[in-house]
C-alpha cells in the first residue's frame, strides 16, 4: 500500500500534534479494555484458574503480553487482541479482490489475506443467466466471464479445511467492477457494518468498502439482467465516447482522495466520514489534488476532533 | 507490480484524455515534492527527495584521484543507482539490476553529457586540484527506497539537492614537487568549498499514454505507457540530455513537441526544487547552530 507522504511546516506540525493529543484524550476516556504493549504484565486475580490465550505467555510466574493490543477477558480466558491485525475474514464478509489466476473450474483472487481466495465456477452466475449445470464448454469459456487482473466484488461463503477462503458471487450486485479505481487501505480501518455497497446518488458514484481493505470507487453502474457479453471491437472513437463524463470523474477523484486522506490519518473508514471530508473540501473550494496537501490534512484532523467532542457531549448530556 | 484490469485501464486513459488523473492532478502537474539535505552525515553531501510516494536518497563522496590522461583538466564523476528491496520485492537479489543499470546510464547521459565531458551539467573543471596529477573523484550513489513511478526525475532532484549540500575539503598543495612525482596534498578538515549547482539540470520525464503526455506518472500510469521521453533541462532552458524509453515508435514531430512541453514543465519544477532545497539547507543550518 502506498503511504501518503505529507510534508508539514512547523505550525502545521504543532496543530497536528495538538489534534492527535485531543483524540487520544477522548479515546482514553471512552475505552474499556486495558491497553498493553509487548512485555507488559497483565494483572490477574486468580493465577491458578487463568487460561492464557493468544498474545500472552508465562514469565517469572506472571502473565505477560506478547502483542500490543487490548486485554480481553472471557470467563477464565485472558487474551490480547491486536488492534492492527491482518485481515481476518468471516463468513458473509463483502470483499473486493483481483483475479490472479484461472485454475480448473475456479478463479484464484488476491484479497490481502495470507492465502488466495477461491471463487468456484459454480458460485458465479453464467452470462446468460440460466441456472444449469456447468459443462466443459463453460469451463473453457471462463475467460469470457473474468480474466486475469479483473477486479471482482464477492462475498465470503466459507472456509475450507486447509484454511483457504471460498467466495460466492451469485447475486446481481456482485461481479466485475469496471469504470473506476481501486484503492488499498489497511484492513483494520474498515469496520463491519450492515451496508458495504453505497450508491452515492448525489455524486453518481458507487462506493464499495471491502472488509479486506480494498475499496472500489467507480461510476454508478445499473446492475443489468441477462446481459449477453458481446465481442466488442471498438475503435478509438467509440472508446473515447464511452469515457466517464468529466463531472462524475471529478466526484470519483474527490471521493478517492478523501479515502486516501482518512486512511493516511488512521481514522476508521465509513461512508459518513468519506462524504463529510468530500463535502468539506468542496465547500472550502479546495482543488481535488490539494486534498492530499498538508493544509487540508491538518484541517481534517482538527475537524475529527470537533466531531468526537460533540459526540461525547451528546452521549453525556 | 500489480496488473490492472481492462476497466481500470480505460479509467486511466479516460482520465488522462480529460485532463483529470486518478489523484486529481492535471496532465502537467507534479506531485508534492519534499527535500531533506544532510541525511547521511558521513558523506560529503547527501539529500533525500520524495515525489508523492516515490522516495530516493542520493549521497556524494569525494576522494582524491588521478585525472584521466586524455582529460587532464577535468575531474571524474561516476553515478551509480541501486534499487533497494524495500521498494519492491522483485528488487531482491539481482532482480533490480536491470532497472538500476538503466537509471544509472540515464542519469549519466542527463547530467554528465558525452564521453569527452562536453556539455556536462556538472562543471568538471572545478574538481581539478593539480592539473594532470591530482583531481577530485566524485562518487554519486542513489538509493531507491520506495517506488511509485517517475524514478528518474526524483533521482535527478535528489542529486541536485545533494550537490548543493556537498562540501569539498580545501586542499593545499605543497610547493616544490618535481614534475613526475605525485605532489603532496594536504586535505583540510575544517574548510569546505561549496559546490556550484546553478548549472545542474533537472530531469522531466514525459510519459505518453494514448494521445497525450503526462508529467510525473505514478506506477499505474507508467504501466500503461506506450513510450516515455526524459529531458534534462537546465536553468537557462537549455536541453542537456535526452532519453527515449518504451517500445512504441514516435514520430519526430511528436518528440520535438514533447521536448518543448518538458522545457515548459521544467520551469515550475526548477522553481519548486530551488525553494525546497533552500528551505532544507536553512533547516540544516538551524540544526547545526
Amino acid at each position: 500500500m502506498r503511504e501518503l507522504h505529507v510534508s508539514l511546516n512547523q505550525t502545521q506540525k504543532v496543530r497536528l500534534q495538538a489534534a492527535f493529543q485531543h483524540l487520544s484524550d477522548i479515546g482514553s476516556q471512552a475505552s474499556s479494555g486495558l491497553l498493553v504493549s509487548v512485555s507488559d504484565t497483565i494483572p490477574v486475580n486468580n493465577e491458578d484458574g487463568i487460561l492464557k490465550g493468544h498474545g500472552t505467555s508465562e514469565h517469572d510466574g506472571q502473565v505477560v503480553a506478547t502483542l500490543c493490543g487490548v486485554v480481553e477477558r472471557v470467563n477464565k480466558l485472558v487474551y490480547v487482541r491486536a488492534l492492527r491485525a491482518r485481515y481476518k475474514p468471516e463468513v458473509g464478509d463483502i470483499i473486493v479482490g483481483r483475479v490472479i489466476e484461472i485454475a480448473p473450474k475456479r478463479w484464484k483472487l488476491e484479497i490481502n489475506f495470507s492465502q488466495d481466495a477461491v471463487l468456484m465456477l459454480q458460485s458465479m452466475n453464467l452470462p446468460d443467466g440460466i441456472q444449469r449445470r456447468r459443462t466443459v464448454v463453460d469451463e473453457l469459456n471462463m475467460r469470457t466471464i473474468f480474466e486475469e487482473n479483473d477486479v471482482i466484488c464477492a462475498e465470503v461463503r466459507g472456509f475450507q479445511h486447509d484454511g483457504s477462503l471460498h467466495l460466492q458471487a451469485r447475486s446481481q450486485k456482485y461481479g466485475k467492477l469496471e469504470r473506476g479505481q481501486l484503492l488499498r487501505v489497511p484492513a483494520y480501518l474498515v469496520k463491519r457494518r450492515k451496508q458495504h455497497f453505497h450508491d452515492l446518488e448525489q455524486y453518481g458514484v458507487d462506493l464499495i468498502l471491502g472488509c479486506n481493505g480494498f475499496i472500489w470507487v467507480g461510476e454508478h453502474v445499473v446492475p443489468a439482467d441477462n446481459e449477453m457479453v458481446e465481442d466488442q471491437e471498438s475503435t478509438l472513437k467509440d472508446k473515447e465516447q464511452s469515457y466517464t463524463p468529466l463531472e462524475i470523474r471529478q466526484n470519483i477523484c474527490r471521493i478517492a482522495n478523501s479515502v486516501r486522506l482518512i486512511s493516511a490519518l488512521g481514522f476508521a473508514i465509513s461512508v459518513d466520514a468519506i462524504i463529510d471530508t468530500a463535502e468539506a473540501s468542496k465547500s472550502s473550494n479546495i482543488d481535488i489534488k490539494d486534498m492530499l496537501g498538508a493544509e487540508f490534512y491538518v484541517q481534517t484532523a482538527e475537524r475529527e476532533v470537533q466531531k468526537r467532542i460533540s459526540l461525547l457531549k451528546k452521549k453525556r448530556g | 507490480m500489480v496488473g490492472l484490469s481492462a476497466g481500470e485501464r480505460q479509467f486511466i486513459y479516460g482520465g488522462i484524455a480529460q485532463d483529470l488523473r486518478s489523484d486529481g492532478r492535471q496532465r502537467l502537474q507534479f506531485r508534492p515534492i519534499s527535500v531533506q539535505t544532510g541525511v547521511i552525515p558521513q558523506a560529503n553531501g547527501s539529500a533525500r527527495a520524495t515525489m508523492g510516494a516515490t522516495d530516493v536518497i542520493a549521497s556524494i563522496k569525494a576522494e582524491l584521484g588521478k585525472p584521466a590522461p586524455l582529460r587532464p583538466d577535468k575531474g571524474k564523476v561516476s553515478i551509480f543507482i541501486d534499487c533497494s528491496p524495500t521498494a519492491a520485492p522483485v528488487f531482491e537479489g539481482r532482480g533490480g539490476e536491470e532497472l538500476s543499470a538503466e537509471l544509472s546510464v540515464g542519469l549519466q547521459r542527463c547530467l554528465l553529457g558525452g564521453k569527452s565531458g562536453a556539455g556536462a551539467g556538472i562543471d568538471l573543471s572545478s574538481l581539478i586540484v593539480v592539473e594532470g596529477k591530482v583531481c577530485w573523484d566524485l562518487y554519486i550513489d542513489g538509493l531507491v527506497i520506495s517506488s511509485d513511478g517517475n524514478l528518474l526525475d526524483a533521482l535527478a532532484a535528489a542529486i541536485k539537492a545533494a550537490l548543493s549540500n556537498t562540501g569539498i575539503p580545501k586542499v593545499s598543495v605543497s610547493v616544490g614537487a618535481s614534475g613526475e612525482d605525485q605532489p603532496e596534498v594536504d586535505v583540510s578538515d575544517e574548510e569546505f568549498m561549496q559546490f556550484d549547482t546553478s548549472g545542474v539540470p533537472v530531469v522531466v520525464t514525459l510519459t505518453k499514454v494514448g494521445r497525450h503526455y503526462i508529467v510525473d506518472a505514478t506506477l499505474e500510469e507508467e504501466s500503461q505507457m506506450s513510450s516515455a521521453v526524459s529531458v534534462s533541462v537546465n536553468r537557462h532552458g537549455r536541453v542537456c540530455g535526452l532519453i527515449k524509453r518504451g517500445g512504441t515508435g514516435l514520430d519526430p514531430s511528436v518528440v520535438l513537441d514533447m521536448v518543448s512541453v518538458a522545457k515548459h514543465a521544467s520551469e515550475t519544477l526548477i522553481a519548486v526544487l530551488d525553494s525546497e532545497i533552500a528551505s532544507a539547507e536553512a533547516i540544516d543550518d538551524d540544526d547545526a547552530i
